[in-house]
């Protein structure tokens, strides 16, 4: 566990970068401080493995303060990546990964082989080896200093932004990634971003700073969103936090007709291929084109790509779809709005309405209020 | 000297042997100082990199020593390194390398990126080892740049060496001056630009060599 003991950080010219935080990252989970720039989440971050020395209070690291550890023997046994990556120009990427093997003094050949079984893990051609920085994509070279970060085996990862120089897409993926990789290595994460959604989505507790390092909320991500301490930390979440709040639930809890039980809705049917894969929306009435039919994968998905899928298809039914993209089912609006009140607290009925007048218009069926767990 | 032909062939196939002579003395004269500069250099950049208040005044020193004409120092050494030694040329020649070399070297140091620095020092390198497996590496492309610009000067000065007696090719600028005859300075002019072309060569497959990452790096952003 990593201990902020009243921790500052107060400049030689007398501005002041952290005043005093306490703060404990738990052991085998992703804790990520959040917080506009200048909060001083990057300055906390490097207190961990003194490339910021504290000019108040202490850090722990497993109950030591780190000012009694030799820097250089304490930053081996710390992996760190930050947002440019930081790759060494001058080295192939395996041995950019093995740096700290090597450091160690361990044998070329066998910080070599691990440094292998590493890329591999990121999600890497084994080609990749023998390459220099310069040649890899910038999601790539994150996906090596993450290889490299975690090539001596540390308890411990310190993240500065590493996914934010990266288009969308990619720092989806390297998100997913984080978090698949952390499912197996369960390491103890402390990771900075600016960006509260990727807080939302990588943290088991989020941290969420002022200017000076203040703490304005600590809290689990599904808190955060449903129920932020103040105005500030709601600005700061944006306008549309409960609809982000959905793509930390799992897409499983939605109720999906299967395709056995039919594919009509209304006038609409779904229209399926030889092997099972939806081709798209026919209007029987209208005689009109195909539409395209959106789908998610309960398995995999969120309720965010559920209730997307939802809005996005003409007949107002999204598909789901197993791994290979055959339509297991289809589930109505109504089903997903059902799975995703599910888990919440009961929302008051408005007087002289009933809340589930409308649910009668499609044959879907009720929404399963035990099948919701919510959250991570 | 209107009659005279700019070259005489025969006259080249005659001393033949004489002009390889001078030829290879020039390239030591003028290279060895080059190779001196560039071992004193990386020392010298190393600690201006991790000490940078040393590099002011010993940048200031080495421009000082650059901005003297090389003649002057020339005569002024004639004493102590005695007329027509390679030492009284030679060691105002490293001199010049130096000043030359120590500039690259700390700007080639300093241009290695800063994520890389702080990558390594979170890697746990300590700041010399730092300086010395990475930012000294990753520094190649700038030492080999200023090695080439160091080299050609040296080659082109040492020729003003011939006015104390040692001065490889440039006694054929003399000779040839003092006697009307144009085929020794025009032998002389065509040896230095080979010479200065072929270390050039040598200095590049070095860079090759020595960073394959920067020649691709190149090809790959044009």
């Amino acid at each position: 566990m990593i201990r902020f003991d009243g921790a500052g950080k107060r400049h030689p010219d007398g501005t002041i970068a952290v005043g005093s935080l306490d703060l404990d990252v738990p052991t085998g989970r992703i804790t990520v401080l959040v917080g506009p720039s200048g909060c001083g989440k990057t300055t906390l971050l490097r207190m961990v493995n003194r490339m910021v020395e504290p000019t108040s209070g202490r850090v722990l690291l497993d109950g030591t303060d780190v000012a009694e550890l030799d820097a250089a023997k304490l930053r081996r046994g710390i992996g760190y990546v930050i947002q440019q990556a930081g790759l060494f120009p001058h080295r192939r990427v395996i041995d950019n990964i093995a740096t700290v093997p090597y450091l160690l003094g361990q044998d070329r050949k066998k910080a070599r082989a691990r440094a292998a079984e590493l890329l591999e893990l990121v999600g890497l051609a084994p080609e990749t080896a023998r390459r220099y920085p310069f040649q890899l994509s910038g999601g790539q070279q994150q996906r090596v200093g993450v290889a490299r970060a975690l090539a001596a085996d540390p308890p411990v990862l310190l993240m500065d932004e590493p996914f934010s120089a990266v288009d969308p897409v990619v720092r989806a993926g390297l998100q997913d990634e984080l978090l698949r990789l952390q499912s197996e290595l369960n390491k103890t994460v402390l990771f900075v971003t600016h960006d509260i959604e990727e807080a939302v989505k990588l943290g088991d507790q989020v941290v969420v700073l002022h200017e000076q390092g203040r703490i304005a909320q600590l809290a689990d991500p599904h808190t955060l969103l449903t129920a932020p301490a103040d105005d500030g930390v709601a600005a700061f979440l944006g306008r549309d936090r409960g609809l982000r709040g959905l793509a930390l639930r799992p897409a499983s809890t939605v109720d999906v007709r299967p395709t056995a039980d039919g594919l009509r809705y209304g006038s609409w049917e779904l229209t399926l291929d030889d092997t099972g894969r939806p081709i798209g929306w026919i209007d029987r009435a209208a005689d009109a084109a195909l539409l395209p039919a959106a789908g998610y994968r309960p398995a995999t998905d969120t309720l965010r790509a559920a209730l997307d899928a939802a809005v996005l298809s003409p007949a107002g039914v999204a598909v789901a779809l197993d791994a290979e993209g055959r339509a297991l089912g289809t589930a109505t609006r109504e089903a997903v709005l059902a799975a995703l009140s599910a888990g919440l607290p009961a929302a008051p009925a408005p007087a002289g309405r009933t809340t589930t007048g409308r649910a009668e218009d499609a044959p879907a069926t009720d929404g399963d209020p035990d099948g919701a767990t919510g959250g991570r | 000297m209107d009659d005279e032909p700019l070259v005489r062939w025969y006259w080249i196939g005659d001393h033949l042997g004489y002009l390889g002579g001078l030829l290879a003395d020039h390239a030591v004269i003028a290279l060895v100082p080059v190779l001196i500069g560039l071992l004193l250099a990386l020392p010298l950049g190393l600690a201006c990199a991790r000490f940078p208040r040393l590099y002011q005044p010993l940048a200031a020193v080495f421009n000082i020593v650059y901005a003297l004409p090389s003649l002057a120092v020339f005569v002024v050494l004639i004493p102590y390194t005695g007329l027509a030694t390679r030492a009284t040329v030679m060691i105002p020649l490293t001199f010049y390398a130096l000043a030359v070399l120590l500039p690259t070297t700390v700007d080639g140091l300093r241009a290695v990126p800063e994520p890389v620095r702080q990558a390594a020092t979170a890697m746990g390198y300590g700041p010399w080892h730092r300086l010395a497996a990475v930012e000294l590496p990753a520094s190649v492309p700038y030492l080999v740049a200023g090695v080439r610009v160091a080299a050609v000067s040296s080659i082109s000065l040492a020729s003003v060496g011939a006015l104390v007696g040692r001065g490889g090719l440039g006694y054929l600028f003399i000779d040839g001056f003092q006697r009307t005859f144009p085929t020794p300075i025009v032998a002389g002019i065509v040896l230095i630009a080979v010479l200065a072309l072929a270390t050039d060569v040598v200095l590049v497959t070095a860079r090759r060599l020595l960073a394959p990452w920067a020649v691709r790096e190149k090809a790959v952003t044009r």
